[in-house]
């Protein structure tokens, strides 16, 4: 009862947030933008099969972008939902109130994960908008679209949460972004760091790359019965598992931590 | 029956990381409140009564010393059940309306309550704020943020009640609004910490008194016994001749002719031979009270004996 008042109200304050609301507008007019291509091919006489490959090459790179950014909104709705309430000293009211450490975290923590289902509702719409324009289909399984993106959001908003318990949340939103950078620096075949670190880099740093849900919209044309069902949940494991230990620490990091603004 | 608030030695340091500044907020309090009482937290700016209510609640924790609520270590989830609170500047959601809040307020509570919209209506017509159900709080006045945030510290029904600058904001009415409730909380047995500036309202509703300076204990304990200024008595009456009160004088009395009438200050030890004296002079005596200090009077001596600023 408690953890989901304290998640919906997480979820109100942030589809109410004018930062977030501004920078989505703003992404947003520019996913529109990038549409006209589209548009153009409809009203071309390219073959069926150009225009497939253009259309996916599109879908591909606008999905590619919709999911960076996704992860860049989770991180920063997770280290303000936190941060805004010590900030403004609306916490102190709440933590006055029987409610645990732990569970003021955890319905912030949920209060995100909503906000961040309806932005994958609304990115998994726009992938088969633009297929529909593009006059193609999309080929995978509709849930992995759902899913993987979510456990990666999941993952991103946990280290925010966790840092955000030890440092500024602007800091401890820089920290997640280079930390994803990183990551996917760091990722099989990558020559960018000597090879002792870069596995370190791999086995510590969330390897967001194995939850991309472009890996499935870049191959169409092959179906999913080709990935197994082990390979899927071993990777949904590995993204849960991560974002429980970001959770779990950023816990016991926030259990000794002072709620006022000084 | 144990305190329903404890402090003992309780030191806190506030110190920034990776630096050596050190600010120290308090520094050995101790102090305690009975159940039942209706204590002032009194201090100047600075002198740390925020951070004491902040270690309290829960929110900070001390360097060393011990705190302990309703016989519980602060934090502690039963004893919160039983606390309200309203802290200084009670910050809000901007978008909710008054009732919405109350209901997350309710929610966090864990109070199972049969009839919650009943309890929130009730809540909003005991702090004026009927008719204003719909209106988002963003849109109230200071003195409306204030009236919502004591109906939601008396939420539940608390056994405790920690204001801080409750009356803050308000109007006059308002202030006595607040005065009668809280009258009312001291009779149906609550206990309150009240930490507040304006003296004269502790005066009138207080039974303790715990008076912080630079994050030290200057003075605690009963107020009728801090007012207390040594066994002396004012004796007012009605008219006194220049002859009289040249030996009035002479026997050690100090006469004051000012808007609240003639009134002759002796020691309680001179008290009955003074009043025969003014008898036998043909004056009538009106009232003899012991004399007592005011509240601001104790406060500003306490602290200006230190070097501080009220």
């Amino acid at each position: 009862m408690k953890i989901r008042a304290l998640a919906w109200n997480t979820f109100a304050s942030l589809v109410r947030n004018k930062l977030i609301l501004l920078i989505c507008a703003i992404f947003l007019c520019v996913i529109l933008l990038m549409k006209s291509p589209l548009m153009a091919m409809r009203s071309t006489t390219a073959s069926q099969a150009q225009t497939g490959t253009l259309v996916l090459g599109l879908v591909t790179a606008i999905m590619t972008m919709l999911t960076s950014f996704g992860s860049l909104l989770a991180a920063w709705s997770a280290a303000d939902a936190v941060a805004g309430e010590i900030r403004s000293g609306t916490i102190l009211a709440v933590m006055a109130r029987p409610v645990r450490r732990w569970e003021f975290l955890l319905g912030k923590y949920l209060g995100v994960q909503m906000m961040m289902l309806i932005y994958v509702l609304a990115m998994f719409g726009m992938s088969y908008l633009l297929a529909w324009i593009g006059d193609t289909r999309i080929q995978t399984t509709p849930w992995v679209l759902i899913v993987y993106p979510m456990v990666r959001y999941a993952i991103y908003s946990a280290l925010a949460i966790l840092l955000v318990t030890v440092m500024h949340p602007v800091v401890a939103f820089v920290v997640v972004l280079l930390t994803s950078v990183a990551a996917n620096m760091a990722g099989p075949g990558s020559h960018t760091f000597p090879e002792w670190l870069r596995k370190g880099l791999w086995a510590i740093l969330p390897s967001t790359g194995l939850l991309s849900e472009t890996n499935f919209l870049a191959i169409t044309q092959a179906t999913l019965k080709k990935v197994p069902w082990n390979d899927h949940l071993l990777i949904l494991a590995y993204g849960l598992d991560y974002a429980l230990v970001c959770f779990l620490l950023a816990v016991w990091s926030f259990r000794r931590r002072g709620l006022t603004r000084d | 029956m144990p305190a329903a608030i404890e402090f003992h030695d309780v030191t806190k340091v506030y110190q920034r990381a990776f630096s050596d500044d050190r600010i120290e907020a308090l520094t050995g309090v101790s102090f305690e409140v009975a159940p039942g009482e209706v204590c002032g937290f009194l201090g100047p700016n600075g002198a740390g009564k925020t951070t004491s209510i902040s270690i309290l609640m829960g929110f900070l924790f001390p360097n060393s010393g011990t705190v302990r609520v309703l016989g519980a270590e602060p934090g502690d989830i039963a004893a919160k059940q039983q606390i309200g609170f309203l802290p200084e500047n009670f910050a809000f959601y901007r978008y909710l309306t008054g009732p919405k809040l109350l209901q997350f307020h309710l929610a966090l509570s864990g109070h199972k309550v049969p009839n919650p919209a009943d309890l929130i209506a009730r809540l909003m017509y005991q702090v004026k704020l009927y008719g204003y159900e719909s209106l988002a709080i963003s849109k109230y006045s200071r003195g409306m943020v204030q009236r919502l945030g004591i109906a939601q510290a008396l939420l539940g029904d608390p056994q405790l009640l920690v204001l801080d600058e409750p009356t803050s904001g308000l109007d006059p009415a308002g202030r006595k609004e607040v005065l009668d409730l809280l009258v009312a909380m001291k009779q149906s047995g609550k206990t309150v910490l009240l930490c507040s500036h304006i003296l004269p309202e502790v005066e009138q509703i207080c039974d303790r008194v715990v008076i912080l300076d630079r994050g030290k204990l200057v003075r605690a304990g009963r107020l009728d016994e801090m007012l207390e200024t040594g066994g002396r008595v004012e004796i007012a009456v009605d008219t006194l001749s220049e002859e009289t009160e040249r030996v009035a004088v002479e026997r050690g009395a100090l006469i004051d002719r000012g808007t609240h009438g003639i009134r002759l200050f002796v020691d309680e030890a001179r008290k009955r031979e003074t009043i025969e004296f003014l008898w036998s002079q043909g004056c009538d005596v009106l009232r003899v009270n012991p004399v007592k200090g005011s509240l601001e009077e104790v406060f500003l001596n306490l602290v200006k004996n230190r070097g501080g600023a009220a």
